[in-house]
């Protein structure tokens, strides 16, 4: 509504003036009021806000001039007249039957001054109490009670317009809007027509009336919509906020008292003075209270101020509203208003709700995509295509051999890096091994020493270097594949007397494009580990098997029982050793291979790496054989 | 013959009775304090001006609001601190309304049954239905005076430094002077009652010791006057009341010019005999107790003296509040450091504080002389002077006849302040 | 038979007692259910065995001890009549010195045959069945409490504090208006007495049975107080050295 116009009420279409119901409005004087309360005081009981000891409270008028109808959301709520703290249930005698009393109906009663919020409280309070079979003590009070409500300006404390509740359309049986001539009567019900029309006899009935502005506002407010609470809470069980509460709560049960909608109630029995009866009464409890939940022997399932605190707010936020599709919570401000630790229901949920958006949206749309900038160490050159960058990252990194990171150059593009490198404790530096192939690793190659390189990662999942630990290691490498296996290769020379064996078996198209040289030479002159060549293309004077890499299983003594196998190297090789293997002895458990892929994201998500339901991205690209064994895209294409 | 009347009933607090006499003349009378003594003076001290008058009327839950009232008053001596008209009246009708509960109390729960042959009122509840449903009466109307001004009977709430914490309703007064009027036939037949008592004939002449009113039967005063001479002000009781131990007994005894004195309602009545209400001085002329009366049994109906005067002066402070109206008035700031002596007339007779202030608003040292500690002595030596007429009257009538005349006192060593306790094991 | 009941007590202002005695619309009534068998302070009869003992006052002397174990042994229940008897209450402002200072300060010399025992509560020396909180206790919870135990109905008292009654009066917090309150620590039953007579609470009825201390101590602190002023706080009523846990 602008808030510059008048509200508007337009009579219904066709619905004859004379006939006016629910809805209708008439033009009331403070000497009106003045009389209706004076009239009604002889029926009713007449309650409203007037000031006592120095500040309001809702209480008997007998003077209309006390009747104040601006007051503020401070006072308390009229749940105590529709809800009393002490309500008898039944009289009984000691020892004897129940009493038969006479049904005392319930007092007549008008109560001035219910503010929308208190008003909606009443349909929470009817939604609670009605269900079921209808708590008849309740049933009477309301049924016997008027409702008349009031317009009122919001505190410090009030959240009503976030919730909506700033404002009724229903559920009074007249409602009182301050306007520049008096007030404004809306009629809300039969009752309340007739009311007017029997005391007030001479009133006028407004066919368009001018409200002024309602321009309410709160300093407090619940910041996403109700509807969204009860999931968000749903989530937050655990969530360390109702420690955090609960360490500063008092347990005092303020906020339940004060709440126009709790109504949780203790029942005892009260004896008469000369001990031959007495009565069962209710009062009121709170969930904040030590024997609210304390059962016989002793034991309590919420037994702290943070699992009741957490009671509250589901009760109030999440159970009632999965319920009656109606919160609970009306926004009157009261238990944060008077709660001496400062515990403020808006702040929790919006700061629980805040802190789930924050889970589900990043605070910056793109992040995860943005690489970080590393530096780069050292470029050497392994081959006439490749050449292996040793990187300085801002952020240490963890990974398992076999990880990769996402390589750029902006303006150019991404692409996945095996690292080459073992992880270490410090973890800021690792190896790369960039072959010349397009126009990224163009653009990489370009780099020298000191400049900057766009790096995100590790990703993936690499040799469960534990379960290697106690056994020999078959490494199996073709061609770029050994990048992989130098990863773990390097791990395990780290820590070398935790292993059995360990034979690398390295076959490349020639002697000139075989990766790691130094290392290759290193290894197989060494006592570390068995390290065996082959080359397809033959003429160096290395003692190197000529012929493809299977030529080197022909006399591999190995006991597979109690080894593993790593198997690192285009789909053809697989194709070609994997039998091998098998025929060793090895097994679908034993044999890991490294699928690599053209991962794009490395989150999981783009789907260029998706091989039949699995994204290696995410579960590999090291797998035990068994895992993709059943995967027709992983080594037979 | 050896008489040890262990726990002295109906009195407030723990007292035993000794007494040895031999053929015929009295060897040995003490009375023993056996209550342990509380150490209130030593409590006060380091406490914050807002916390004394709370802590010093837990002092004794018969005079409680004597000793918060005294306490507050010496507080604002001490703290230069000048109370309003409204406070000074309201703080009148709470004195008055504690000294006629303590008094229908003491008349009626603790002394009457000696005079009826009974051992407490519980069997009168039966017998003697009205008289206890018209004591109920009065006691609970002077409560109703404590509770509407005070906030309750026992230990006050409102009262506090520099006036009160919350005003009694206009209504409420209406209420209690409506009792007030209403109670004055009760209190007619009261004065039947005691009037028809027969007070054992014993007279023994001493010095009584009160304040002196200016214009008013005495509650707060700055005059202290005896029948012996004393003449002063309030601030100097230190100089004139001696206080000393003796080698019979525990207690610290005190004396002004003679050996012993008396304080409380007969001492009072004497002294101010002039300041009675019409309707008191009638009383006492039907009760037979004047300013020459010297029977301690008589207590009892100087009290009920009291009591009517206490009535009386109650409905005329309600007509002054509610004349004037009540108006919640700003708490002043009080300025320490300071020292202050306050004396107020408590039921069982002159109630004295003294506190020295640190600038901090703390207590560094406190002074309470209780009635009952200045009437020890001169309990003992009318029981002296007693028990030789009495010694041939066999043991039962002999300690029922002490007994009788020490209640009288009313004395309350419940206000042990400092007395002194021995282990008499 | 009616349950004989009696009245003691030991070193106390004997307020307990006299709110009791007080109780001048109800003592008609109350005198026609019970038999009272001892009450020192308004009867010279000495009973026997009782089915309850309300006991006033704190224990200060070995013959204070004599005398409540004799009580206790012939007291089918004990119950502790105030916070003397229950807590030390206020006696226990003294119990930061020694009895031969306390002689010293308030006498000026040391008296040799002084037999004078820091004053502690009932259940120092006996079993207490159960207890009626508060200095001075409350008239018409010592009435339920009474009516509790004449239909053998164990009484309880409400485990939650002095907050809860002040906000169903709809009293203001002292807080706001900067005074400092025990309230939030105190147990109810007392329909937050002291508060509505305008003053504040100071915690004569003892602390709930899991006072939430930790969060209180934080809004004091909030509010100024160092850790002594809390102390000094809760020394009146609360700092007995062996209050219940």
């Amino acid at each position: 509504m602008d808030k510059n116009e008048a509200l508007q009420i337009q009579p219904r279409p066709g619905q004859p003036e004379k006939q006016a119901g629910p809805g209708a409005w008439y033009l009331l004087s403070r000497g009106d009021i003045d009389r209706l309360v004076r009239s009604l005081s002889v029926a009713y009981e007449v309650v409203g806000a007037r000031m006592k000891d120095g500040r309001y409270t809702l209480d008997r008028i007998s003077d209309p001039a006390e009747l104040e109808l601006e007051f503020p959301p401070r006072v308390h709520s009229p749940k105590k007249f529709l809800f009393p703290n002490w309500e008898k249930l039944f009289r009984f005698r000691l020892g004897g039957k129940v009493m038969l009393e006479a049904e005392k109906a319930a007092v007549p009663r008008v109560i001035f001054g219910m503010h929308p919020c208190d008003l909606h409280a009443v349909q929470v309070l009817d939604d609670c109490l009605f269900e079921g079979e209808a708590d008849s003590t309740y049933q009477a009070k309301r049924q016997a009670t008027v409702l008349i409500g009031v317009d009122c300006e919001p505190d410090a404390f009030c959240f009503c317009t976030s919730l909506g509740t700033d404002k009724i359309d229903s559920g009074f049986d007249l409602f009182l809007h301050r306007s520049n001539d008096g007030y404004l009567a809306r009629v809300g019900s039969a009752r309340g027509l007739r009311l007017l029309r029997r005391y007030l006899p001479e009133i006028r009935e407004v066919d368009n009336p001018q409200l002024p502005p309602a321009g309410k506002s709160c300093q407090r407010s619940i910041r996403f919509p109700m509807e969204s609470l009860a999931p968000v809470l749903g989530e937050v069980y655990d969530h360390a906020i109702w420690q955090e509460i609960g360490e500063r709560c008092l347990g005092c049960g303020s906020c339940n008292l004060l709440c126009p909608t709790c109504y949780c109630f203790n029942v005892q029995d009260r004896l008469d003075l000369n001990l031959q009866g007495g009565e069962r009464v209710r009062t009121w409890d709170s969930c904040q209270f030590d024997q609210f939940t304390r059962v016989s022997g002793g034991s309590d399932f919420r037994p702290d101020q943070t699992d009741r605190q957490r009671h509250r707010f589901f009760r109030k936020y999440k159970y009632l509203w999965e319920k009656h599709q109606r919160t609970a919570c009306v926004g009157c401000g009261r238990c944060a208003r008077e709660c001496l630790a400062g515990i403020d229901n808006t702040e929790v949920l919006n700061s629980l709700f805040a802190e789930q958006v924050a889970a589900e949206q990043s605070p910056s749309p793109g992040l995860e995509y943005q690489p970080q900038m590393a530096e780069l160490l050292s470029v050497d050159s392994l081959t006439g295509r490749e050449k292996l960058f040793r990187l300085r990252l801002p952020e240490p990194v963890s990974f398992r051999p076999g990880a990769f990171m996402q390589v750029s150059v902006f303006g150019v593009g991404e692409a996945p890096l095996t690292i080459a490198s073992a992880p270490d404790a410090d973890g800021h530096e690792i190896e790369l091994v960039v072959r010349s192939k397009g126009s990224l690793t163009r653009a990489l190659h370009r780099l020298k020493a000191g400049d900057a390189i766009g790096v995100r990662g590790p990703f993936g999942n690499g040799f469960p270097v534990e379960e290697f630990v106690g056994r020999d290691v078959l490494l199996v490498a073709g061609g770029i594949g050994l990048v992989t296996l130098r990863s773990l290769l390097l791990t395990i020379l780290a820590r070398r007397g935790e292993f059995g064996r360990v034979m690398l078996l390295y076959g490349s198209h020639s002697i000139d494009q075989a990766l790691f040289r130094d290392d290759l030479k290193r290894w197989h002159l060494g006592d570390q580990l068995d390290c065996r060549f082959a080359v397809q293309h033959f003429g160096s004077q290395w003692g190197v098997t000529g012929g493809d890499i299977t030529h080197l299983f022909r006399d591999l003594d190995i006991v597979p029982a109690r080894a593993v196998a790593a198997v690192s190297g285009p789909a053809v090789m697989y194709r070609n050793v994997n039998p091998l293997l098998f025929g060793l002895g090895f097994t679908t458990e034993t044999i890991y291979l490294n699928l690599e892929r053209h991962m794009k994201c490395g989150l999981g998500k783009c789907g260029r790496c998706q091989i039949n339901d699995i994204t290696v991205c995410q579960c590999g690209p090291i797998f035990p054989y068994s895992q993709v064994q059943h995967l027709r895209e992983a080594i037979e294409r | 013959m050896k008489i040890a009347v262990q726990h002295l009933a109906r009195i407030e607090g723990h007292a035993n009775l000794v007494i040895d006499s031999a053929r015929g003349t009295l060897r040995e009378l003490r009375l023993e304090i056996v209550e342990s003594p509380r150490f209130f003076e030593a409590m006060l001290k380091g406490k914050h001006y807002t916390e004394v008058a709370p802590i010093a009327a837990r002092i004794c839950g018969i005079c409680s609001n004597s000793h918060t009232l005294v306490s507050l008053c010496a507080t604002e001596q001490a703290l230069g601190i000048e109370v309003s008209e409204q406070t000074r009246i309201l703080r009148l009708l709470l004195a008055h309304g504690e000294i006629l509960q303590s008094h229908l109390l003491q008349l009626f729960f603790l002394a009457i049954p000696d005079y009826y042959g009974v051992s407490s009122i519980l069997p009168l509840v039966r017998s003697e239905r009205a008289l206890v449903g018209h004591a109920l009466q009065l006691k609970k109307l002077a409560n109703d005076i404590c509770r509407i001004v005070g906030g309750r009977p026992v230990h006050p709430v409102t009262p506090t430094v520099g006036g009160f914490l919350r005003l009694p309703e206009a209504a409420e007064l209406q209420g209690l002077r409506r009792d007030l009027v209403a109670a004055l036939p009760d209190l007619e037949a009261s004065v039947d009652i005691f009037a028809a008592l027969d007070y054992p004939d014993f007279e023994r002449e001493t010095e009584y010791f009160s304040l002196r009113g200016d214009g008013d039967y005495p509650i707060f005063g700055r005059r202290l006057v005896s029948s012996a001479g004393v003449d002063c002000a309030v601030a100097d009781y230190q100089q004139v009341i001696e206080e000393y131990l003796v080698p019979h007994s525990n207690a610290k005894f005190a004396r002004l010019s003679g050996e012993s004195f008396m304080v409380g309602a007969l001492a009072r009545l004497r002294n101010n005999f002039d300041h009675l209400s019409p309707m008191a001085t009638q009383v006492a002329a039907a009760l037979e107790v004047g300013p020459t009366t010297c029977n301690p049994y008589r207590i009892l109906a100087a009290r009920l003296v009291e009591v009517v005067h206490g009535v009386e002066r109650a409905i005329h402070l309600i007509d002054d509040l509610l004349l004037a109206g009540l108006a919640p008035e700003e708490l002043p700031t009080p300025k320490g450091p300071g020292w202050g002596a306050a004396a107020i007339e408590a039921p069982r007779g002159l109630l004295f504080h003294a506190y020295r202030y640190a600038a901090d608003g703390r207590i560094e040292q406190a002074d309470c002389v209780i009635p009952t500690a200045q009437n020890l002595a001169n309990i003992e030596a009318d029981l002296r002077a007693l028990v030789p007429q009495l010694l041939s009257s066999g043991r039962e009538e002999l300690t029922r006849q002490c007994e009788k005349l020490i209640r009288a006192y009313d004395p309350c060593v419940s206000c042990s302040t400092h007395l002194l306790t021995v282990d008499f094991a | 038979m009616k349950p004989k009941v009696g009245f003691f007590d030991f070193t106390g202002c004997e307020g307990c007692q006299l709110t009791v005695l007080n109780l001048e619309r109800e003592l008609l009534d109350l005198v026609e259910l019970m038999e009272i068998v001892e009450f020192r302070e308004i009867s010279s009869d000495q009973g026997e065995a009782l089915d309850i003992a309300f006991v006033e006052g704190s224990i200060c002397s070995s013959a204070e001890i004599r005398r409540l174990k004799a009580i206790r042994a012939r007291s089918r229940q004990l119950f502790a009549l105030g916070a003397c008897a229950d807590t030390t209450g206020i006696n226990a402002l003294c119990t930061d010195r020694t009895s031969e200072q306390l002689v010293g300060e308030v006498y000026g010399t040391a008296v040799g045959h002084l037999r004078y025992r820091h004053p502690r509560p009932l259940e120092a020396f006996v079993k207490v069945d159960g207890r009626v909180p508060g200095c001075p206790i409350d008239g018409r919870e010592f009435l339920a409490i009474l009516q509790s135990l004449l239909i053998d109905r164990m009484p309880e008292l409400p485990t939650y504090a002095v907050c809860a009654e002040c906000k169903l009066l709809e009293l203001p917090c002292t807080f706001e208006r900067g005074v400092v309150c025990l309230g939030p620590l105190t147990r109810a039953g007392c329909d937050a007495h002291c508060i509505a007579e305008g003053d504040r609470c100071r915690g004569c009825r003892g602390q709930v049975d899991a006072p939430r201390s930790g969060p209180y101590y934080r809004i004091l602190e909030e509010h100024g107080l160092s850790e002594e002023d809390i102390l000094n706080e809760l020394r009146i009523f609360n700092l007995s050295g062996e209050k219940r846990g």
